[in-house]
C-alpha cells in the first residue's frame, strides 16, 4: 500500500494511527484460530481479507476503527461465518 | 430449619450465582486468546484450570469471610430482613440491568472496568496469571453474588460446624457449574463461536431466571425466618 490511511480510533480519545497490515492480519488469523481453523486455512483467509480490506481502503485517506472492523467483518463472514461471529462480538463478550 | 431445607436453600443460592456471567465470559475471553494464539491443549486446559481454582478459593472464602462475621447461631430478624430485602433488590437489578441493550453478552460492568479485565484476559499466558484472574472476576461481580452468599451464610450459621463445611462445599461446587461446562465444553475441542452464540441467544433467559430466582429466594427466606417465626412466637408456640 504506497500510502496507508490513518485510523480514528474509537470513541476518538486515543490518537489515531496508520493502518498496518500486519495487525489486520493478526487479528483475523487469531479470530481463525479460536474456532478451531486449521493454521494454513487461518493463514490464507487472514490474506485474503486483508487483500480484500487494502483495495477497499484504496481511495479513503481515513476511516474509523469501527468502520475497518466492520469491513474486515463481512469479508471475513464470506470466507468463515463462526470466524466473523467472533471477530465481530469480540469485544462485546463482557 | 432442618438440615436438608438449609443445604436446599444454600444449593438454590448456588445457583443463581452459577447463573452470573461475568465468570463465564473472562473464561471463554481468556480460552479464546488461549486457543488465538496458538497455545497447545495443555497449556490451555492448564489455563482454565487455574482459573477455575481461583474462582473456587475466592467464592469459598468470601462465604467463610460473612460466616465469620455473621451473628452466633441465632441471627436477628432485622439481619433477615435486611438480607431477604437486598436479595429482593438484587433481583429486580438484574431483570433491569443485568446485560446491557447491545448486541453480545456485555454486562453491567462500566466499560472501562470491562475493557481492563478483557486486556487482562488476552495477557495471560501462565496458569498463576489466570488463577488471580479467577479470583478477580469474583470481586468484580461482589455486587450481585453478595445476597446469594449472604443468605447462604446465614442459613448456614444456623448448623452444626461439619455441616457448615459440607455447605461451603455444596456452594461452591454448584456455584462454579456453569464454569465447569464451559470449561469441558472448551477442553473437549468446542468451537468457542459456538458456545457464544449460545449464551447470546439465551441471554434473556438467564437474565430473567436469575432475577426470579433472587425474588423466589428472597420470598421464600422471608416468609420462612419471619413471617412463620413470628407468627409461631405470637401463638405462643
Amino acid at each position: 500500500m504506497n500510502n496507508p490511511p490513518d485510523i480514528i480510533k474509537r470513541g476518538g480519545k486515543r490518537p489515531s494511527e496508520v493502518f498496518k497490515q500486519e495487525k489486520l492480519h493478526g487479528s483475523i488469523r487469531a479470530a481463525c484460530l479460536s474456532v478451531r481453523s486449521p493454521e494454513g486455512e487461518a493463514e490464507t483467509i487472514a490474506k485474503n481479507v486483508c487483500d480484500a480490506v487494502i483495495a477497499w481502503l484504496e481511495t479513503k485517506p481515513e476511516v474509523t476503527s469501527s468502520d475497518l472492523r466492520r469491513k474486515a467483518t463481512s469479508v471475513l463472514d464470506s470466507f468463515h461465518p463462526e470466524a466473523a461471529y467472533l471477530y465481530k462480538h469480540h469485544q462485546l463478550i463482557i | 430449619m432442618d438440615i436438608i431445607s438449609s443445604l436446599a436453600i444454600v444449593a438454590f443460592a448456588a445457583l443463581i450465582h452459577a447463573s452470573f456471567q461475568l465468570s463465564v465470559s473472562m473464561l471463554t475471553l481468556l480460552s479464546g486468546h488461549a486457543i488465538g494464539a496458538k497455545t497447545g491443549h495443555m497449556k490451555l486446559l492448564r489455563l482454565t484450570n487455574g482459573f477455575l481454582l481461583g474462582v473456587a478459593l475466592m467464592t469459598m472464602l468470601l462465604l467463610c469471610l460473612v460466616l465469620q462475621h455473621s451473628f452466633g447461631n441465632q441471627v436477628p430478624y432485622l439481619v433477615w430482613a435486611i438480607a431477604c430485602g437486598l436479595v429482593l433488590g438484587l433481583g429486580i437489578a438484574v431483570w433491569s440491568f443485568y446485560y446491557r441493550k447491545e448486541k453480545g453478552t456485555s454486562l453491567w460492568l462500566p466499560r472501562g472496568l470491562a475493557r481492563y479485565l478483557g486486556e487482562r484476559a488476552k495477557a495471560t499466558k501462565q496458569s498463576g496469571e489466570a488463577f488471580g484472574l479467577g479470583l478477580s472476576s469474583v470481586i468484580a461481580e461482589l455486587i450481585f453474588i453478595f445476597a446469594p452468599m449472604a443468605i447462604s451464610s446465614l442459613v448456614l450459621i444456623q448448623l452444626e460446624p461439619t455441616m457448615q463445611l459440607a455447605g461451603i462445599a455444596l456452594y461452591t461446587f454448584v456455584s462454579l457449574l456453569s464454569l465447569l461446562i464451559v470449561s469441558g465444553l472448551i477442553g473437549s475441542g468446542h468451537r468457542l463461536s459456538r458456545i457464544q452464540k449460545w449464551r447470546e441467544d439465551n441471554k434473556r433467559f438467564l437474565q430473567f431466571a436469575s432475577g426470579s430466582g433472587l425474588l423466589i429466594l428472597g420470598f421464600y427466606v422471608y416468609v420462612d425466618q419471619i413471617v412463620t417465626a413470628t407468627t409461631l412466637a405470637r401463638g405462643g408456640f
